[in-house]
């Protein structure tokens, strides 16, 4: 905004289309913003200005009154302003601190406060105002474009009690965050979503009581700039969504290793990214104390592959036990592993796993790919031949067997072939042929020869049995007598 | 002292109560054995909003030995479920005598719950409810909490209820019903068990919040990011909604203060009372500070679907009455904005013969969230009570189903072994064809045309 001889005033970030441009404003619209006591009262306190001389316009809706009860006494219960603890000024155009002590002295209970979407400026005026708040817990400053003390030797502040900031979209770097966080000695959760931040350095000695971290939204963070944040000791949950990550690797360790890197990370946000290997997620399996992972909404686990994706992703990282929110339970976890195990028995024989552990060699590409097979193996045995049997499709033409069919007793019969289910009982196989040689089915009896065992009959006299039972095969001839 | 005895029946009233309680011994600041958090008391004092002694007392009471001990009562046909309580993380909060459990289930039956298996024990639940009612100056009523679709939930209850329409005459009853969901239920007969209930229990409820598994499945996998939401992930959102009802019955607040007052805001008529629920904000933990939520936000998110406790349109129906309750940082000025909006933007039509409104309350006490949970924590939050035509759609699709097996006789000698009647199944049925009339006729507007009065 420009008044009419060009001075800049203020500039919101979600105004003004276009980056060069400006508009012309009265200097009596501007809002200069008021102090922090101000907006207080504003908010919480009965004013006696006209619209406010307590009687309550009736609203209706639908042609039904609107009836409010109790807000008289709510009303003068908040406005006992030194019993509050809990405020919130979102949006009440707050730009200063105020008078010296004022806060101090009118309100020294609060312990909480939102004064998101303000027109704070600077850091100086949040430590005026935050010195004044000796209790104070969570502080949101969300979408506050502030200015941050340019040298390291200007005052910080002392939040002394602060455990909880919230820095989202106050365009503050990360070098900025360093140089604040001496001032923040007991901060247990950070929020700095969107921010457009490159992490440049490693915190060293300061945030080292971090115990949450969001970094949601700042889409230049990549992994190598994570390793400047894996050596937080008490780092629990690390908030990762819509970052755009597509890779990771810990340099530290090897396959099948655990990292030194995040030591008490528990819980992994990784919502919305450009997750698409499987090599991400195997690494994820070498965080020592990582028990949860959020990982919806990315190339790996939507389309074709979602439905194994859950299962691959458990199989594949050994100590999770919730994932997406949902617990793992043991079932899930064996059924998981077991179906990894099988799905890739094949790729294992082929890289040179073997039964046999004195001959189980699978190489390096393989073990790279799957870091956990191998332990899956020692946990459930390698995989049997039979389970890598690729199952034919259960069509009914593929239970059929085709067999010749031989009278022995009346050779001027012709020979047939015929296409006979082995799920077939003698019983109906008689009958069959009962209809076809118009010879009762008691007179019947078979038997059966297999080109595999020349010169041998085998007796089919269990009429309940089925041609399986009896081990009869594609190509063989059954011998009809009567 | 105006006491509430909550009645959990069944898996789910159990679950759901397991829930609860957590949730307002965390907002009490009441420890797993009963003891009050010292420093939780003296912050309460040093900021107390209204002077008054706990208002907690209503549901909680206060043993010799400083002890809180939640005014309730749990009971199921099998042992799991009150296992679980027994040897859970708050075992040492309740009595044993609070706890009862049968050994053979109703095998989601109604049949077995409200006859056969139910009957058996009926005598013994009096007993325990008779002695916690006992201690109580002023008992307002009962708080029963259950399932629509289970055997004990449907049968049990029904004849829990019943006995203490007889035993406590006017106390009033307000239910808590989870309304069957076809994605999470296993059991087919559910319509059977819930219309049957229902018809049993119309006379003897005064109130009946319903919240539909389907609704709380979707906000659970849409809204919070649980990819497969579990019983665990639906109860402490339900045990959310239950809390922002109850608050002003454990905290001093101005609006619905007791059980009768749910009755006079809300219901006009006797079986027209089963108003919706509507609350918000629902934040996912892992998106906490990424958009803060104003009175105004939140009154506008109650009028949007998925925000609905229960699946209906209530822009196809009428409103007959309906309660908006604030709770945390919450001005009088931010409620009068927001409901000035809302009356621009929403056309909220209401039956003209009724003279109820809108009633709107605040309560400071901010909303708590179970540390660890799946919600992030507010600042504010709302709750919606309407009681609105439009919830009708609920038991429209209910009966539909019941007609669908009924029609088959299906699965029908599962309940006429235990000694039931077809005559009882056509009974139920008529009652809630009947109801579905009555909540047609409440929506007609009233005619005069100065000869006649339709």
């Amino acid at each position: 905004w420009r008044t009419c001889n060009n001075t800049f005033l203020w500039h919101r970030p979600s105004c003004g289309r276009h980056p060069t441009g400006g508009s012309f404003v009265r200097p009596n619209k501007v809002n200069f913003g008021v102090d922090f006591l101000t907006a207080i009262k504003k908010r919480y306190v009965l004013e006696d200005g006209p619209e406010e001389d307590g009687k309550e316009q009736i609203v209706t809706i639908g042609n039904k009154p609107v009836e409010t009860i109790g807000f008289d006494s709510i009303i003068k219960q908040q406005s006992q302003l030194s019993k509050l603890q809990e405020i919130s000024l979102r949006n009440c155009a707050v730009s200063c601190a105020g008078d010296k002590g004022g806060i101090a002295k009118a309100c020294p209970n609060i312990r909480n406060v939102d004064v998101s979407r303000n027109l704070l400026s600077s850091w100086d005026e949040v430590i005026d105002i935050a010195d004044q708040l000796t209790h104070l817990e969570v502080l949101n400053l969300s979408e506050n474009k502030l200015r941050f003390p340019s040298d390291s030797l200007s005052s910080t502040g002392r939040f002394t009690t602060l455990k909880v900031l919230v820095l989202s979209r106050t365009g503050i770097t990360w070098a900025e965050v360093l140089q604040c966080a001496a001032g923040w000695p007991v901060l247990e959760e950070l929020y700095l979503e969107s921010n457009s931040i490159s992490i440049s350095e490693r915190p060293i000695d300061i945030l080292q009581t971090l115990k949450l971290l969001d970094l949601s939204s700042n889409r230049l963070i990549d992994e190598n700039q994570l390793f400047l944040i894996a050596y937080l000791p008490r780092l629990e949950q690390l908030i990762l969504s819509d970052i755009g990550i597509s890779s990771l690797h810990f340099p530290d360790s090897g396959i099948g290793c655990k990292s030194s890197m995040f030591p008490s990370l528990q819980y992994l946000v990784l919502n919305d990214n450009r997750i698409s290997q499987w090599s991400f997620i195997n690494e994820l399996d070498k965080l020592p104390s990582l028990q949860a992972l959020s990982c919806l909404r990315n190339p790996l686990t939507e389309g074709s592959g979602a439905e194994t994706a859950r299962q691959f992703i458990i199989a594949r990282i050994g100590q999770l036990q919730t994932l997406n929110k949902c617990k793992i339970l043991p079932e899930e976890r064996r059924g998981a592993e077991l179906d990894y195990r099988k799905a890739f028995g094949n790729a294992w024989k082929k890289a040179g796993g073997h039964q046999d552990p004195a001959q189980n060699r699978p190489n390096e590409e393989f073990l790279a790919a799957h870091p956990r097979y191998q332990s899956l193996c020692l946990k459930y045995g390698a995989p049997e031949d039979g389970e890598l049997k690729i199952q034919q499709p259960f069509l009914l033409k593929n239970q059929l067997l085709t067999l010749k069919i031989k009278y022995p007793n009346k050779l001027d019969e012709k020979v047939i072939e015929k296409q006979l289910p082995d799920s077939m009982t003698i019983q109906k196989v008689k009958g069959l042929l009962s209809r076809l040689l118009k010879i009762p089915v008691s007179d019947l009896l078979l038997s059966y020869e297999s080109p595999k065992m020349p010169g041998r009959e085998i007796e089919l006299e269990n009429d309940q049995q089925s041609l399986q039972f009896y081990s009869v095969e594609n190509g063989d001839c059954l011998l009809v007598r009567w | 002292m105006r006491e509430c005895l909550s009645i959990h029946v069944g898996q789910a009233g159990v679950q759901i109560g397991d829930a609860c309680w957590e949730l307002y011994c965390l907002e009490h600041g009441i420890q797993p054995d009963g003891a009050v958090l010292d420093s939780k008391k003296d912050r309460l004092e040093n900021a107390k909003m209204v002077p008054m002694a706990a208002s907690f007392n209503t549901f909680f009471c206060e043993s010799r030995a400083g002890k809180h001990v939640p005014r309730a009562f749990f009971m199921d046909l099998e042992p799991t479920v009150i296992d679980g309580i027994r040897t859970g993380k708050y075992r040492s909060l309740f009595h044993p005598e609070q706890l009862v459990s049968g050994k053979e289930d109703a095998a989601n039956s109604y049949a077995r719950g409200h006859y056969s298996v139910g009957s058996e024990i009926i005598d013994l639940v009096l007993e325990r409810i008779r002695k916690l009612a006992e201690p109580c100056n002023g008992l307002q009523g009962f708080l029963i909490f259950r399932s629509f679709g289970g055997g004990t939930g449907s049968g049990f209850t029904s004849l829990l209820m019943e006995q203490l329409s007889i035993h406590y005459g006017r106390k009033t009853k307000l239910e808590f019903c989870v309304y069957p969901a076809p994605r999470i239920s296993t059991a087919v007969v559910e319509p059977y068990n819930s219309v049957l209930t229902t018809h049993a229990t119309l006379e003897h409820s005064d109130c009946t919040f319903m919240v539909d598994n389907e609704a709380l499945y979707d906000i659970c996998h849409h809204q919070l990011g649980i990819e497969r939401p579990s019983y665990t992930s639906i109860n402490g959102l339900v045990g959310q909604a239950v809390s922002s009802i109850t608050a002003s019955l454990r905290f001093e607040g101005p609006l619905n203060v007791d059980l009768i007052e749910f009755q006079t805001n809300l219901v006009p008529y006797p079986r027209i009372h089963f108003p919706m629920t509507a609350f918000a904000p629902i934040v996912s933990a892992d998106k906490a500070y990424h958009k803060t939520f104003s009175v105004s936000d939140i009154t506008t998110a109650c009028f949007e679907f998925s925000n609905q406790l229960v699946k209906c349109d209530p822009r196809l129906g009428q409103y007959m009455a309906c309660c908006l309750l604030y709770r945390g940082d919450v001005v009088p000025k931010d409620v009068n904005a927001a409901i000035a909006a809302m009356k621009s933007r929403h056309s909220i039509q209401f039956v003209d013969w009724c003279p109820t409104g809108f009633k709107v309350g605040i309560n400071n006490h901010p909303p708590t969230m179970m540390p660890g949970g799946h919600l992030a924590k507010v600042q504010r939050a709302v709750c919606m009570l309407s009681n609105t035509t439009a919830v009708v759609e609920a038991w429209a699709r209910l009966d539909h189903k019941f007609d669908l097996m009924y029609a088959k006789k299906a699965f029908l000698h599962w309940y006429i072994r235990e000694g039931m009647e077809e005559g009882e199944f056509l009974e139920a049925r008529e009652d809630l064809a009947a109801l579905e009339r009555d909540y047609e006729e409440v929506g007609q507007s009233l005619r005069y045309d100065g000869k006649n009065e339709y």
